[in-house]
């Protein structure tokens, strides 16, 4: 259980800043078990049964705590997400012992098909209520603290009747569970669809935001893609001071998943994201004594203006390289032949 | 658990089962008469994209995200083909075998299959074969650990145990036979492929030559190939398809009789082998 300054109580506990654990950085983190606060893994990468992926999972386990993030549980597709997913899911919970875990307001296909990616959904009455059944279902089954993200999205459903920051909110109040709270999808989505992004922050239930998203994206020119590689933007640190200093301390991760830079780079970053969490916490505490006080939140407004693209179009994918992608430089020579 | 069902709000079931279509076309979608109808239909747009634009972004890392993964899994493929050969091959799969699993692991499960019943493919036959090593590698790799062979078990064994004893395998294990030596090319695609200064077409493709390969995960989680010897293959399949080692012993040299002598002469030492190399992981007494 979290107390932040105004006494607000959140479930989860704050675990500081972490980084995305990702495949690259192995070596360097279990050789030299660099000071971290903790690391995300992407859940469906260590969904398996053995060999390198568990190996190296539980090696970190020995030094590190770990948390849980998904991309596949497809809270919104057509069907109730797949069982035999949530027991794979399960059984690494049982082995991460995460604080909690979060997947994403999204669907990824229909049945008997799978596209990989998190595809938007309307924000209308009716999807809040399958979304909050089902992850209030998913909270119970998990047994473990359950967050949902706010995605970044490129395209917007005539069905829609209401803002994303109203579905997001509607949805976690009625399930009770928590919001992932991605500050870099706020702006793309800001960017994409013309909103203001200080209006998103301000109005997501804040003492639910039971971790914080950090990630840099790739500008197209009309439209941001959610690439997670390159640098996070100033705009983006300005938005996660406004988010700190309503929300308070909250676990906050750095994600970087394309041209992944040397870990020291990340290092750099989670360095940066707890300077200006201690910056928002102090301005939060002053604000507790004195509401008139300055403040990073209240009274700005942010709807991006669309500049020049600033490179060709990417792939992006969701969670960095996968653990097979190391699968050829594991292989040396023997007595019998290494491919 | 819950089943999206549809209400005055609209059929949001349907308008999921239009995306997921239109992701996966091969054809740029503004070009596309039913596409731009049905983006009009469903999705906004805005002052910058039309409704068909903002689809259009999603379907093109639909392509990119899957092509890029079959790449990744089937180095040993692609090399044998080139580019060309190898997009029109990748494309005619994804448009034939959409992913069905969360994972994109499991994303090449039917390319093998579907390179065999797609005969335009060139060197059709290694082709199959080499998408055969490069799946059983991606099993391989994450498979379920199993701890090594007991030897004071094995030691405890009756004479007579082995007449009915049970040989369990390592889940990491495959017995794989192919009509060309497809590991070794692999091997050499792989080091052109990681070599900036040499291309993969310098690769000579091989000549057909049947081998029997056995791929598995050593204790130091490697993946691993070896050669065997036809005699030691068939008794590998006797082993694995439930029979116990003397019976399996003697299907082989039934079967094999101009290796019978070889079987009967070998078959401790291999044992012995397998079992240290942890293909061997247990040996369960029968009824």
């Amino acid at each position: 259980m979290s107390d932040d300054v105004l006494g607000a109580a959140r479930p989860v506990p704050d675990w500081g800043v972490g980084v995305g654990l990702r495949v690259p950085h192995y070596r360097h983190v279990l050789d030299a078990r660099p000071a971290m606060d903790f690391f995300e893994v992407i859940s469906e990468n260590f969904m398996v049964d053995g060999g390198k992926p568990l190996h190296h999972l539980d090696r970190v386990l020995e030094s590190y705590r770990v948390i849980q993030h998904g991309v596949s549980l497809s809270i919104g597709g057509p069907e109730a997400p797949d069982r035999e997913y949530l027991k794979k899911l399960k059984a690494l919970v049982k082995r991460i012992r995460p604080a909690w875990l979060s997947d994403h307001f999204c669907f990824t296909g229909v049945p008997g098909q799978n596209l990989h990616d998190l595809l938007p959904l309307p924000y209308t009455e009716q999807m809040v209520n399958v979304v909050a059944e089902r992850a209030r279902q998913v909270q119970d089954y998990l047994e473990v603290p359950f967050a949902l993200e706010n995605t970044s999205s490129y395209m917007a459903y005539r069905q829609s009747h209401m803002t994303e920051w109203q579905f997001v909110s509607e949805v976690v109040d009625r399930a009770g569970i928590g919001l992932m709270f991605d500050v870099n999808n706020v702006y793309v989505a800001a960017y994409n669809h013309g909103f203001d992004a200080y209006e998103f922050i301000r109005n997501v239930p804040h003492d639910r935001i039971f971790q914080i998203h950090l990630a840099g994206h790739t500008n197209l020119g009309d439209y941001l893609i959610d690439t997670h590689n390159g640098n996070i933007i100033e705009p983006v640190w300005d938005l996660y001071r406004a988010t700190i200093e309503l929300a308070g301390s909250v676990s906050t991760l750095i994600e970087w998943d394309d041209e992944i830079p040397a870990f020291g780079e990340l290092e750099a970053l989670a360095a940066r994201a707890k300077s200006i969490r201690s910056e928002a916490l102090a301005v939060r505490a002053q604000r507790a004594q004195d509401p008139a006080a300055p403040s990073f939140a209240l009274g700005k407004t942010l709807v991006p203006t669309p500049t020049a693209a600033s490179t060709a179009r990417p792939s992006w994918n969701q969670g960095g390289p996968r653990e097979a992608a190391g699968l050829d430089q594991d292989f040396s020579s023997g007595t019998a032949a290494a491919e | 658990m819950s089943t999206l069902e549809t209400s005055g709000n609209g059929d949001f079931v349907s308008v999921q089962e239009w995306l997921v279509k239109q992701l996966q076309r091969d054809r740029f979608l503004p070009k596309q008469a039913d596409a731009t109808e049905g983006s009009e239909l469903h999705l906004t747009g805005n002052d910058r994209l039309r409704p068909v634009d903002q689809l259009e972004i999603y379907r093109v890392q639909f392509w990119l995200r899957h092509t890029s993964a079959m790449l990744d899994d089937y180095p040993g493929v692609s090399g044998i083909l080139g580019q060309a050969e190898w997009e029109q091959l990748v494309e005619s799969y994804l448009l034939a075998c959409s992913p069905t699993s969360y994972s994109l692991r499991d994303l090449g499960d039917r390319f093998a299959a579907h390179i065999a019943s797609r005969p335009v493919t060139p060197h059709q036959d290694l082709c199959e074969d080499m998408a055969r090593l490069e799946w059983a590698y991606t099993e391989l790799f994450d498979a379920a650990p199993a701890p090594p062979l007991d030897a004071a078990k094995l030691a405890a064994l009756p004479e007579e145990a082995w007449q009915t004893a049970r040989i369990v395998f390592n889940p990491a294990f495959q017995l794989l036979s192919v009509r060309y030596p497809v590991a070794e090319l692999r091997r050499q695609l792989r080091n052109a492929q990681s070599h900036p200064d040499t291309e993969p077409s310098t690769v000579a493709i091989p000549e057909p030559e049947a081998q029997h390969l056995v791929l598995y995960r050593d204790r130091q989680l490697r993946l691993m190939h070896r050669r065997v010897g036809a005699p030691a293959a068939l008794l590998l399949r006797h082993l694995r398809a439930g029979q116990a080692l003397v019976p399996a012993a003697e299907a082989t040299a039934a079967e094999l009789p101009e290796a019978a002598a070889e079987v009967e002469a070998q078959v401790g030492a291999w044992f012995q082998d397998w079992g240290a190399c942890g293909w061997i992981v247990d040996v369960q007494a029968g009824d």
